[in-house]
């Protein structure tokens, strides 16, 4: 028995990291980016931390006499392979109890925003997401009756994000398949708030502009192939597929699927598959000239001022080679912890209160993804959207899309 | 590019599919899926059989296999051997994943499976369930090795393509509403002469009959001089090469891989095994065509968001009805 | 046991570990050591296990679908309570309901399954999780699908803020009140367990797993005593789903329900030592205390020390954490292979000592 509750302590203080908690310095600010990097989402959010990393580099990593930290935290777990909502709730609370951390970036995912948003309002933690696109988390009406209500707490908005929110991009989408002379759509989507939320979107804006929708399936990322489904596609004959989903949930394999049962002539995503790992894993040969990609922002290479800089100096730090883009989830997360950057100086106080205010008044803005504000629900008022194809196994611009 | 142009020009006009079309494709493409399902559920159900563990680090191993396909392809520039390179191509992949899956699954029992022998049995399940963890994440390192089919290693969790070393040439000629490829056919090619093959090995080698003979009953199968981790380690390494051979099919016919699969296709796997009655090898491909054939129908014909939960109804009801599955032997009480 | 002297006897486990939890909060407070916050998740996860540990631990049915249950009992509790539906019980109904939700889920599982043996079970269960997860995303009318229900209720205590502990209040950020209550449920749960395990019930749950056959012999019926099993663990399944998602306010979205829990929680029972009540605290403490707790840690102290690099695949802690995890599960096993605790005072494992190995 003795030996047992040896073990017992042995285990309870085998886990308690005994850290000092070390001299704090004077004027450190601390930034914090909440994304789950364990399992398959950790492609994307590499790119994202990619570029979180470069704009606090290109700083040197001091604003003024302040010192900035970062620290790059998962919100996935091992035992789930994806976010987790107890790591991201631990995560949240973390950053909330830290009096250094002003800045939280995150989240990937909405519903691991909807956990930690009401955390941090209450905190009055200024919390920038480059992915989380959920309209509900901001926009009232959106979403449920409560929404975003639920998120704010104390009334105040510390939400904010760079990317616009899916209502928008489904919408574009829906007018470029229209542009395109899409008459029928065959309607798909990966079953999760984001896919499912985007392909909702463009249906009801399809069926509005008059394209027939064919028929609408919610897949199972997980399947090995979907050579079945697209026998059925096949068989009803439609324009386009549209794919309300990510690479990670088999967007590759569906436009193999597609393209080997020769189903469709054209096959349309959203920004989750604007990155290289989508052509990859389709193979180029599959989509050239077939796959259509809207993204929320343009394709790096068509940017101009602060993005062309962007571009120039992601390339460089991380040895991309001449003909090598940075992806397109890397520009979002440079741009959510650039924005925090250069709203640092004009803060009256250089602490969280003080941080929150100057960020939540961004006012034309002049940054890598264009010039835009943060409008009053805080979600960006950058309305441009491109629309890509693939041609030579790269992405290629078509045309920006717009409201 | 050429070929993919004119693939476009040609899907514009689709031959339109009659209903007997559809169904005919769908069951193609359910055989051809069931075939390979049928493959890894072999693996469970033989080492079910004789230990009585749900290996579920099996399907990890055959993700294994298809990234070792993918790293020789790459390394030995398999996509430019034409003709009969081609099909020179396809036996190495198959062979080299079949050596390396037995090998890798013969260590795996020698390490952490042996140790536990005569330990309580679901101690052995956690185990394969560690060894699960550990495969998956060595998959997901092996993704980032900085080669071209990997994408030059810098995307390590993203699905990686794999290249079509078998065409996809339409065998019924183009004006046909039904596809067959070769793919389909070398999915056939390859299971059932692997099939009738460890068949005869079960029924009539010494091995074999050692085998069964340890199923039966290890301690009367030791003191008739039978060496029982011997027999145990040959199983895992003939279950573990039916996964190689079986990484390399999946991995020609889907064309994609990545460091999870193991999850989907295990799954089914271990699923197919249980419904043809776990421990019976017919048992494991009559289980294993049947849920490549649901899952086909269900998603043709149902909704493809509800095909689990009627793979799983299914499987619930047949035991239900057939408590140890389609072609399982009647339980034999073990006191 | 009764020869043993009385310090030893006061020495228990269980003891031990609730002296602990109530000395973690002082400790967590003074060297600020982010310790209370997961623990909430552990002591959640350990109601979970214990609610297994009935059905595999002490009946001995191989059990792989409990997440299907927490989610039950996370969706029962958030349908039954938050402001969106028409009902809106507070805490405490909407609990009393999600143990009843999940009891009667189990004996719906377990009524036509139960007669099946051994790893064919374990099929079924596995099967009605994936059957759960798929009605949770699709019956987007009732749960939301993917968007999960929230706001959730959190628990009122009406004496609480009355005595002055108004700091206290449950909110998502504050993590004390939380960690008191699930301290609270988790007495309770093991209180339960302990009390079940030695009742006539308990016993046949014993009876049954070590020999059905001969259980059957006298005069236990095995369907009905693995029915009280499978419901009893249900219910202790749903009531941590419903105190998961009353935490975060969120029932997040039904993805995280799914096999890789049921895993988890198998993971906890066997590794603490199957059939043991204290075993299963140990576990829990063990397996998620190393995932959520020290992974984590050890990447963020990786960071500050600059020994990350996210350019390669191999150079950050995160692409390890599979690797570290399953390796702990194959290393605890070879190196205890009966669990960390294994059960050892009911009377079946002491004769079973001298008793012949079956072959295995």
């Amino acid at each position: 028995m003795l030996k047992n509750i040896a073990a017992v302590c042995l285990l309870a203080f085998a886990i308690t990291p005994a850290l000092a908690q070390g001299e704090k310095p004077e004027k450190v600010l601390k930034i914090i980016s909440s994304l789950p990097r364990t399992g398959s989402a950790n492609a994307q959010t590499t790119t994202m931390v990619n570029g979180i990393q470069l704009a606090i580099d290109e700083v040197n990593g001091k604003v003024g006499d302040y010192t900035i930290v970062y620290e790059d935290m998962d919100d996935a777990s091992p035992q789930r392979g994806n976010w987790d909502p107890a790591v991201e709730a631990q995560n949240a609370n973390k950053a909330a109890r830290d009096e250094s951390v002003i800045a939280y970036i995150g989240t990937f995912n909405s519903g691991a925003s909807k956990i930690s948003m009401p955390v941090l309002n209450k905190a009055g933690l200024l919390m920038i997401s480059p992915a989380a696109t959920y309209p509900g988390l901001t926009k009232p009406g959106k979403g449920e009756a409560n929404e975003p209500k639920i998120y704010r707490p104390t009334g105040k908005i510390n939400f904010f994000r760079v990317v616009p929110a899916d209502d928008l991009q489904g919408f574009v989408a829906a007018e470029w398949a229209k542009d395109m002379g899409v008459k029928k759509v065959y309607i798909l989507d990966d079953r999760e708030l984001y896919g499912k939320g985007i392909a909702n979107v463009f249906e009801n804006h399809a069926k509005e502009l008059g394209i027939e929708v064919l028929g609408r399936e919610g897949i199972d990322p997980k399947a090995s192939n979907f050579k079945s489904l697209a026998t059925k596609i096949k068989a009803a004959a439609p324009d386009m597929v549209y794919f309300g989903g990510t690479t990670q949930n088999s967007a590759g394999q569906i436009a193999k699927d597609l393209h080997t049962a020769n189903a469709t002539p054209k096959f349309m995503v959203p920004d989750g598959c604007f990155e290289k790992a989508f052509i990859e894993a389709a193979g180029a040969e599959n989509v050239n000239g077939s796959a259509y990609i809207t993204f929320g922002g343009l394709p790096a290479d068509k940017l101009t001022g602060r993005g062309a800089e962007f571009r120039a100096n992601y390339k460089k730090k991380y040895n991309l080679k001449e003909n090598e883009e940075p992806e397109g989830y890397a520009v979002y997360g440079y741009e959510a912890c650039k924005v925090l950057l250069d709203a640092i100086p004009k803060a009256k106080t250089k602490d969280r209160a003080g941080i929150l205010q100057a960020v939540s008044e961004t006012k034309n803005y002049n940054g890598a993804l264009g010039i835009w504000s943060f409008d009053e629900n805080g979600d960006t008022t950058n309305t441009t959207m491109s629309g890509n194809t693939v041609e030579n196994g790269e992405f290629k611009f078509v045309k920006a899309l717009g409201k | 590019m050429i070929v993919s142009q004119a693939a476009v020009s040609e899907s514009v006009a689709p031959v339109a599919m009659g209903w007997g079309d559809v169904l005919s494709q769908q069951l193609i493409t359910g055989v051809s899926n069931g075939m390979i399902i049928a493959m890894i559920a072999i693996g469970y159900t033989m080492v079910y059989g004789i230990i009585e563990l749900i290996n579920f680090a099996h399907g990890d191993l055959c993700t294994l296999g298809s990234f070792l396909a993918l790293t020789l392809v790459g390394a030995l520039g398999m996509e430019a051997w034409a003709g009969m390179g081609g099909t020179a191509a396809v036996v190495t992949l198959l062979i080299s994943s079949a050596v390396f899956c037995g090998a890798l699954n013969w260590t795996i029992d020698r390490v952490a499976y042996r140790p536990l022998r005569g330990k309580p049995k679901l101690a052995l399940l956690v185990s394969a369930i560690g060894c699960s963890f550990i495969l998956v994440n060595i998959a997901l390192f092996w993704g980032g090795l900085p080669m071209e089919v990997f994408g030059g290693g810098n995307q390590a969790a993203a699905p990686k393509d794999f290249p079509s070393l078998i065409s996809n040439e339409n065998l019924l000629g183009a004006k046909s509403a039904i596809t067959v490829t070769w793919r389909d056919l070398f999915v056939v090619i390859v299971t059932v002469p692997l099939m009738i093959g460890l068949t005869w090995l079960v029924k009539s080698t010494r091995l074999g009959k050692a085998m069964r003979a340890v199923a039966q009953n290890p301690t009367a199968a030791a003191l008739m001089g039978i060496d029982v981790n011997r027999v145990i380690g040959s199983t895992f390494l003939i279950g573990g090469a039916l996964g190689g051979f079986a990484s390399v099919i999946y991995a020609l016919y889907n064309n994609t891989i990545s460091f999870q699969m193991g999850y989907r296709t295990g799954m089914d796997a271990f699923t197919a095994a249980v419904l043809g009655g776990i421990g019976s090898l017919p048992g494991a491909v009559v289980g294993g065509i049947v849920i490549g054939l649901v899952r086909a129908l269900s998603d043709g014909y149902i909704e493809a968001r509800w095909t689990n939960s009627v793979v799983f109804g299914i499987l619930i009801l047949t035991l239900v009805f057939r408590p140890s599955g389609i072609l399982g032997a009647k339980l034999r009480e073990k006191v | 046991m009764s020869a043993a002297p009385m310090w030893k006897k006061l020495l228990r486990v269980d003891v031990a570990l609730l002296i602990l939890a109530c000395l973690l909060p002082v400790v967590d407070q003074r060297w600020h050591l982010d310790m209370v916050d997961p623990m909430r998740g552990v002591m959640v996860f350990a109601i979970l296990a214990l609610g297994l540990n009935i059905v595999t631990g002490f009946t001995g049915l191989l059990h792989l679908g409990m997440a299907a249950f927490m989610a039950i009992g996370a969706y029962a509790f958030a349908i039954s309570s938050c402001d969106i539906y028409p009902f809106q019980l507070n805490f405490w109904w909407a609990i009393l309901f999600t143990a009843i939700v999940g009891a009667f889920a189990g004996v719906l599982l377990g009524a036509p399954t139960l007669g099946l043996r051994g790893d064919y079970l374990a099929i079924v269960t596995l099967g009605f999780g994936e059957i759960t997860q798929d009605v949770l995303k699709n019956l987007d009318v009732i749960t939301k699908g993917t968007q999960g229900i929230n706001p959730l209720p959190s628990p009122h205590v009406p004496w609480w803020t009355a005595t002055g502990f108004g700091m206290l209040e449950f909110t998502s950020e504050q993590e004390l009140p939380w960690y008191w209550l699930f301290l609270g449920f988790v007495v309770v749960a093991v209180v339960v367990c302990r009390n079940l395990e030695r009742s006539r019930t308990g016993r046949s749950w014993l009876a049954v797993r070590e020999d059905e056959l001969a259980a059957r012999c006298m005069g236990i019926a095995p369907v009905p005593v693995k029915m009280i099993a499978f419901a009893t663990g249900a219910a202790l399944a749903a009531v941590s789903g419903g105190l998961w998602v009353s935490m975060y306010s969120s029932t997040g979205e039904p993805g995280n329900y799914d096999f890789q829990v049921s895993i988890l929680a198998l993971c906890i029972v066997i590794v603490g030592g199957m059939g043991s009540i204290n075993g299963v605290l140990i576990g829990s403490i063990a397996m998620l205390g190393i995932a959520n707790i020290a992974l984590p840690k050890i990447a963020s102290v990786m960071q500050s020390a600059g020994w990350v690099n996210s350019g390669s695949v191999f150079g950050s802690p995160n692409n390890w954490k599979y690797l570290v995890f399953g390796l702990v599960l194959v290393v605890m096993m070879r190196v205890r292979p009966d669990g960390l605790l294994p059960a050892k005072l009911s009377i079946v494992n002491a004769k079973k000592k001298n008793a012949v190995e079956p072959a295995p």
